[in-house]
């Protein structure tokens, strides 16, 4: 890797070893930087100084919190800012990929019905299983895998795969889980159907330790996989046939690819509903500013998806406090115009 | 068009076809939206009555057949002896034992239209907590009347009764019911007068947590039973509420609306509510939530279920 590795980049926008590191640490500092700033924010306020007494110590020392005021910041409110991290993080990355991969710039978890296929699985899951935890991100994964895998096949014509096509497949699949979901949630009794409205909207509220450990560890383990074959997802990006004649196992990526974006969409999916648009608005807005060099573009997007989410998420649970907005809801209203906006330029 | 026709004018023959199918369809139509006539009704027994949406109604003087559309007006209904006259009401309808066995048109949200006309209703009794205004207009264009009742409180609730009572002809059954339930409303009013009000957090549901807000039925009951809602000033009926906040309200007493047609999804308190003062003590009550959420006779037995939970110590 290193400098030869970037010369023989397709990006127009060099990118070094080094500047890589640079923008990266820099996001991961905002990132930081944001996760410390919204810890003060919620729908109670906390004294300042012993909130931040008590971030620092890592949960060591009450500082002169209530126990009330101690459970509220650490386990309530911190956890959630690290679920919302680790979701906008993984959707961010695995929209990056799909991106790549498909050779599409519209592709995206939520518009290619993955993140739905994802919610039907933890429905599945929550109606046959609801007692074993781990079959909710499994059943997830799952779901996403096999939506990738169909849309993929419809999007791919005998003129090969083409931007409308591919989204046209997405909006079958959407629509088709759509209506999976509304079929599924009229056998449920009226207050779950409750539950899974605004879950199914994004709803970052009330994951258990378990569940945030997993996402938080596929987000990070899934955006390392992810760049580490963000080479070949360049050269994927000129085309299948002549990725491979360059020398890219294209099956193999395919195969990498498909499954570590499936694994952190349908692990973000079990613990936060389906946010919209974070896979779509992230990764471009990344493309806009550090150029696509995907081995940039890949952890950049993770990163700045995580801002996004806890930015996002924060004006969810603050804005008409003490009532909540889905996140999603906060997510699709920034990203929809987006959406317009890029859809209007390309 | 006319461009079109220009270009090809082997298609004019297929326009006139078209025009000619469109004035027939259009003469069938209009022959058939004058309404059939009701079967036991004719003009000179309609009397114009206002319903508690404020709309005018022209019903039947003498009703033999009705339909409700909310468990709270089916409870009502068989509260003055009127039950024998139902002709179908919603899957929710479930209170007393007889309302199961009458024809189920649909739930409260989605009631189906061709069934409702086939049970050739003279009446149907909707309740605006079960949303359904665009489906009044729908069947006021099948010209049967539609009742709209919205009852917010307990006051709501008597007003209800006596206007049921008006239209079914139970006047006397009416004033009776609404006395019996204001004198049980007025014991448990009095023993609780001088308690210290308990403050009472209504759980839903635990995940993602629920609760009620201003506009909810049962945050009047609970004020009326010597309690008082910590979320009683949060905006809507039913608001998705803030696990920091239920934290910071440490409650003294969680009810959880539980049993009935609530199911078991409510089983247990939500994780914020772990150390609140409520779950500390023990003072956790599982109430059957029809109580708590029909605007009908047994909201009344709700009101005395949270007195007794709330002060345990003056029901002796």
């Amino acid at each position: 890797m290193g400098r030869r590795a970037a010369r023989r980049g397709i990006s127009a926008a060099r990118v070094t070893l080094r500047s890589a590191f640079v923008t990266c640490g820099l996001l991961l500092l905002l990132l930081l930087a944001a996760i410390l700033l919204t810890s003060f924010l919620g729908s109670e306020r906390l004294p300042a100084r012993a909130t931040m007494c008590a971030l620092l110590s890592l949960g060591n020392s009450s500082c002169g919190l209530t126990s009330e005021q101690s459970a509220i910041l650490l386990e309530i409110r911190l956890p959630r800012i690290l679920l919302a991290a680790a979701v906008g993080a993984s959707l961010a990355a695995a929209g990056a990929s799909y991106q790549a991969l498909l050779r599409n710039p519209l592709a995206e978890p939520y518009l290619l019905g993955i993140s739905n296929a994802a919610a039907v699985g933890t429905m599945i899951a929550l109606v046959f299983f609801g007692t074993l935890e781990w079959s909710r991100p499994l059943m997830a994964f799952i779901g996403a895998l096999l939506a990738t895998l169909v849309v993929y096949r419809l999007g791919q014509g005998r003129a090969g795969a083409t931007p409308e096509r591919l989204i046209l497949a997405g909006v079958i699949v959407t629509t088709f889980l759509s209506s999976a979901i509304v079929f599924v949630t009229t056998l449920m009794d009226a207050t779950r159907i409750r539950s899974f409205t605004f879950w199914l909207l994004g709803d970052l509220s009330g994951a258990t330790t378990s569940l945030l450990m997993l996402a938080m560890f596929v987000a990070v383990v899934g955006t390392i996989v992810l760049t580490m074959n963000a080479r070949s997802l360049n050269l994927l990006m000129l085309g299948e046939r002549d990725a491979f004649d360059l020398g890219v196992e294209v099956t193999r990526v395919r195969l990498v690819v498909f499954v570590a974006a499936s694994l952190l969409v349908g692990s973000s999916v079990a613990s936060g509903g389906s946010v919209g648009y974070v896979g779509l608005v992230v990764p471009h807005l990344v493309r806009l500013s550090f150029g696509s060099d995907n081995r940039l573009t890949i952890p950049a997007a993770a990163l700045a998806g995580a801002l996004f989410v806890v930015v996002a998420d924060t004006v969810a649970r603050t804005i008409i406090a003490p009532r909540e907005l889905p996140v999603g809801a906060i997510t699709a209203l920034i990203g929809a115009p987006l959406f317009v906006y890029l859809l209007k330029r390309r | 068009m006319r461009l079109f026709l220009f270009r090809h004018p082997g298609k004019f023959k297929s326009v006139r076809v078209v025009v000619f199918l469109v004035g027939t369809a259009l003469v069938l139509a209009s022959s058939c939206s004058t309404p059939p006539e009701a079967p036991t009704r004719n003009n000179a027994d309609l009397r114009q009555v206002t319903d508690e949406a404020g709309r005018k109604v022209s019903v039947p003087a003498t009703i033999e057949r009705f339909i409700s559309l909310a468990p709270n007006l089916t409870e009502i209904a068989y509260a003055l002896g009127a039950g024998d006259r139902l002709v179908g009401n919603t899957t929710y309808c479930d209170y007393p034992e007889q309302a199961k066995t009458v024809q189920k048109v649909g739930d409260t949200l989605q009631p189906n239209v061709e069934r409702i006309l086939a049970l050739r209703p003279q009446l149907i009794l909707i309740s605006t907590s079960s949303q359904l205004e665009a489906f009044t207009r729908q069947l006021q264009e099948h010209a049967i009347p539609v009742y709209v009742t919205d009852p917010h409180d307990l006051e709501g609730v008597f007003r209800s009764i006596q206007n049921l009572g008006q239209l079914l002809d139970r006047q006397a059954q009416a004033e009776q019911l609404v006395d019996k339930l204001r004198s049980r409303i007025a014991v448990v009013e009095d023993a609780v007068k001088n308690r210290k009000p308990v403050r009472v957090f209504y759980q839903l549901s635990a995940e993602p947590l629920y609760t009620a807000g201003r506009d909810a039925f049962v945050t009047d009951l609970i004020r009326r039973a010597g309690g008082l809602s910590v979320t009683a000033d949060v905006p809507e009926a039913w608001p998705r509420y803030s696990e920091e906040s239920v934290v910071a309200a440490r409650p003294e007493a969680v009810i959880l609306p539980a049993g009935g047609s609530m199911g078991a999804a409510n089983a247990d308190v939500a994780s914020g509510l772990k150390k609140s003062p409520a779950v500390l003590n023990g003072r956790v009550f599982k109430i059957n939530g029809d109580f708590l959420v029909r605007p009908g006779p047994r909201a009344v037995d709700g009101l005395e279920a949270i007195a007794r939970a709330m002060h345990p110590e003056v029901f002796k």
